[in-house]
């Protein structure tokens, strides 16, 4: 009989009536969101191929003689051709805020690097507008260089002896140096107080490997772009990000919030890359970087685009290698 | 407790007494078998009383009104549960996918609408600005909707769960991302990525689960709907064979070849089996047209519109990104084959005419996006940034975001149109099924009435 009656309330259930389910209980991570691709912890880069010994990687090719007037190029010469094709294609950066990036506001490419490039047309042409810039990444420099894509890199390329043996560099026209950027209040002071605590960096930068070397106390956590570094610093998911002075100058100039702690712990001078064998090109542009330090251009373009990295120092000195 | 035993086992009971009337020497060891509720003792009895004539009538009428009044109530109610089924689940989960596509479709036009406005520079179009916030606002009501008008279950409960707490997270970094982009300041870009981030890995991969765990409530609810009634019919059949059965045994006793109750009774079986058969067949194949003509389209062109949203959004993150784009160019290449290929409207080929004629305009305008993508492309490798901006975010007729408004009106046409089906194909149905309950019960109501009034009136002549 009950059974019966049971079947009976199952099917005036089935017509009518739902039975009431228990209400869902969800968990739900609260934690904040990370920046696409970020690996934490980051993994290593291995070391390059040992460098030959015997290189100054600051001593670049020295001018040959003056420069020579806008619009006349030595016949046959790199610049020549340039001149002949009626712009000088260079590769940049678009994201690093104050040397080469994109006002938001205007849509133009502006900067400390960009300006630079400017100047090398006005050698050229006797005109600074005339430059295609070009968006290169970080790992597409060198390579380009070698292909012809561009006629220079200007984007915080450091020179050292490995990259000597591909392409060639100008002198240097920034002394950068691997350095911390904190929240302001943070109990890191230096290198040494990072032991325990994560630091970011982009994925397979130098940066990444020197904390590993210099502070192996530290957690390496890697993000695709530095940028995305300096988003986890605000979200309290890194609590430090190492990187170039030269880059964390710009975000600290993004976030108030934020300081560049003093010590510097590498060197990075940084040089415009030009295809090995064009070596006119480059005694070329070390003779415009040479006017630039002597008649205080560098210094208005420095005080113009790099206050947040201090006050205005003195050019990085020409250094020769012939 | 007798009489609901019987109604237990009325199947059986039921058979026995058709053989019985048959062959009345063999019922004994059927009843010995399979009437546990009739006692040994009581059976000389029992047996003494059914070898006569008026009480071999009077038991074939308890077993007519048994069997009549068991078809009228599984046909009845199987009939109402099928009705109920095609107006409330089948009707309320296609609405309910809607809502869940609905809320696809918001999410990912903001994704696309968000990283537009961010590329148009500091100061982001208010014609942008606001379809961003209608689209979040068309996300959370629909999310709404959906919680509101679900029937359960632990994926879609989780599904919902994260959707409900990530798209608050979502707004507050798009916001993030505004409110450094009009500082002019490039870290609002990274903030952008983020939002995208979250909205590709965590928000629409949930609504897809949402979607699946609704699609297949849908369809568990059109295949019970459009189950066939087989044991409404069986009982159904079997009712007319016992009356067939005790006509003739009537005809053979009484010499009177018609018994018009008897008739009636039949005839009211026979219509109510008919109309049961027919209504449910008629109703199953509105329901497969639900899904062939409603359903599964609506799926597919939902499938591409939010590929193509994807691309849209991707084109626009090439672009932010400043030459660190070739991860989105190539999300960009791959959500387009997922829009032109095989899966995407190539898939729709074999739809009706205004489907067809909609899909072929998408596919169109499709693949202009993709010449215009090239262009665009070039000019930004080229280095003429702003130029790809314009080709990208532009007004005019020839800019990529013309002409995806364009593919995805055509796209929203032919939509519409296969969801008017699916509506019209249910409410076909449910026309099918309409008034077969009422019908049924006053069908079986004559059968019981025709068999007792035709049997009792033969039966009074024996008084």
């Amino acid at each position: 009989m009950r059974r019966r009656a049971l079947a009976l309330l199952t099917v005036l259930c089935l017509t009518g009536c739902t039975a009431a389910r228990p209400l869902p209980d969800p968990r739900v991570d609260a934690a904040a969101p990370r920046p696409v691709d970020a690996q934490d912890p980051a993994a290593i880069p291995s070391a390059p191929a040992a460098a030959p010994a015997s290189c100054d990687p600051r001593a670049s090719l020295r001018p040959s003689g003056p420069l020579p007037a806008p619009g006349r190029m030595p016949a046959g010469s790199t610049m020549a051709r340039i001149a002949e094709r009626g712009r000088l294609v260079v590769g940049v950066d678009q994201n690093n805020y104050r040397f080469g990036y994109r006002d938001p506001g205007t849509g133009d490419l502006v900067g400390f690097e960009i300006d630079l490039a400017h100047e090398i047309a006005r050698a050229i042409f006797g005109d600074p507008g005339k430059v295609l810039f070009r968006a290169v990444t970080t790992a597409e420099r060198e390579q380009a260089v070698q292909s012809g894509a561009v006629d220079i890199v200007i984007r915080s390329m450091t020179m050292t002896c490995d990259r000597w043996q591909r392409v060639s560099f100008s002198t240097e026209y920034v002394s950068a140096g691997q350095a911390i950027l904190v929240t302001k209040g943070s109990p890191i002071k230096n290198l040494q107080g990072l032991a325990g605590k994560k630091v970011c960096a982009s994925t397979g930068s130098t940066s990444i490997r020197n904390i590993a070397t210099k502070a192996p106390q530290a957690l390496p956590v890697s993000a695709a772009d530095a940028l995305d570094c300096l988003v986890m610093l605000q979200q309290n998911q890194v609590d430090a990000v190492s990187g170039d002075d030269t880059i964390l100058a710009g975000f600290a100039a993004q976030d108030p919030g934020t300081t560049v702690l003093p010590d510097r712990f590498t060197e990075e001078p940084y040089g415009m890359a030009m295809k090995k064998e064009s070596t006119d090109l480059v005694r070329f542009v070390n003779a415009v970087l040479e006017r630039l330090r002597a008649d205080g251009t560098w210094a208005r373009l420095h005080k113009t685009w790099l206050t947040a990295l201090g006050s205005t120092p003195q050019p990085p000195a020409a250094r020769y290698r012939d | 407790m007798n009489r609901p035993k019987r109604v237990n086992n009325k199947l059986i009971f039921g058979l026995a007494v058709v053989h019985y009337l048959e062959r009345p020497g063999v019922v004994v060891g059927v009843t010995l078998v399979h009437g546990p509720a009739t006692g040994a003792t009581r059976l000389p009895g029992v047996q003494r009383r059914l070898r006569r004539t008026p009480g071999r009538l009077a038991l074939a009428t308890a077993v007519l009104v048994v069997l009549g009044l068991a078809t009228g109530v599984a046909a009845a109610v199987g009939v109402r549960q099928r009705i109920d089924l095609v107006n409330g689940a089948t009707a309320r989960g296609g609405d309910l996918t809607v809502a869940v596509q609905r809320l696809y479709r918001a999410l990912s036009d903001a994704d696309a609408t968000a990283a537009g406005a961010f590329l148009a520079g500091g100061v982001e179009p208010v014609a942008l600005r606001e379809r961003y916030q209608s689209d979040i606002a068309d996300a959370g009501a629909a999310l709404a909707v959906v919680s509101a008008g679900r029937a359960g279950g632990d994926r879609g409960d989780a599904a919902v769960a994260q959707i409900t707490s990530d798209l608050p997270v979502y707004t507050g970094l798009v916001e993030t991302a505004r409110v450094y982009n009009r500082q002019g300041v490039p870290i609002g870009s990274a903030y952008l990525r983020e939002a995208s981030g979250l909205m590709r890995e965590r928000l629409l991969p949930a609504v897809q689960t949402l979607y699946d765990a609704t699609a297949s409530e849908l369809d568990d609810a059109r295949g019970r709907a459009a189950a066939f009634p087989w044991f409404a019919v069986l009982l159904g059949l079997l009712t007319i064979t016992a009356l067939v059965v005790v006509q003739r045994y009537l005809a053979r006793r009484t010499n009177r070849v018609f018994n018009l109750g008897l008739l009636a009774a039949t005839a009211a079986a026979a219509a109510l089996v008919v109309w049961l058969g027919v209504s449910a067949v008629l109703a199953a194949g509105r329901l497969d047209a639900s899904r062939e003509q409603g359903s599964t389209p609506v799926a597919q062109l939902v499938g591409v519109r939010v590929a193509a949203l994807q691309a849209r959004a991707d084109e626009a993150h090439t672009l932010i990104a400043r030459g660190n784009g070739a991860k989105f160019e190539e999300d960009y290449a791959r959500a387009m084959e997922n829009v032109t290929g095989r899966s995407g409207l190539a898939a729709l080929s074999g739809a009706d005419a205004t489907t067809s004629s909609a899909v072929g305009a998408a596919t169109g305008e499709a693949e202009k996006w993709l010449a215009a993508h090239q262009a665009l492309r070039a000019l930004d490798d080229g280095g003429q940034y702003t130029e790809a901006v314009a080709a990208a975010v532009g007004t005019g007729p020839d800019s990529t975001a013309s002409i995806f408004n364009r593919f995805d009106e055509h796209l929203a046409t032919a939509i519409e149109h296969n969801r008017q089906r699916f509506d019209q194909d249910v409410s076909r149905a449910a026309e099918a099924l309409a008034g077969a309950d009422l019908g049924i019960a006053v069908l079986a109501a004559l059968l019981i009435l025709g068999a007792a009034l035709g049997i009792q009136r033969r039966l009074a002549e024996y008084r």
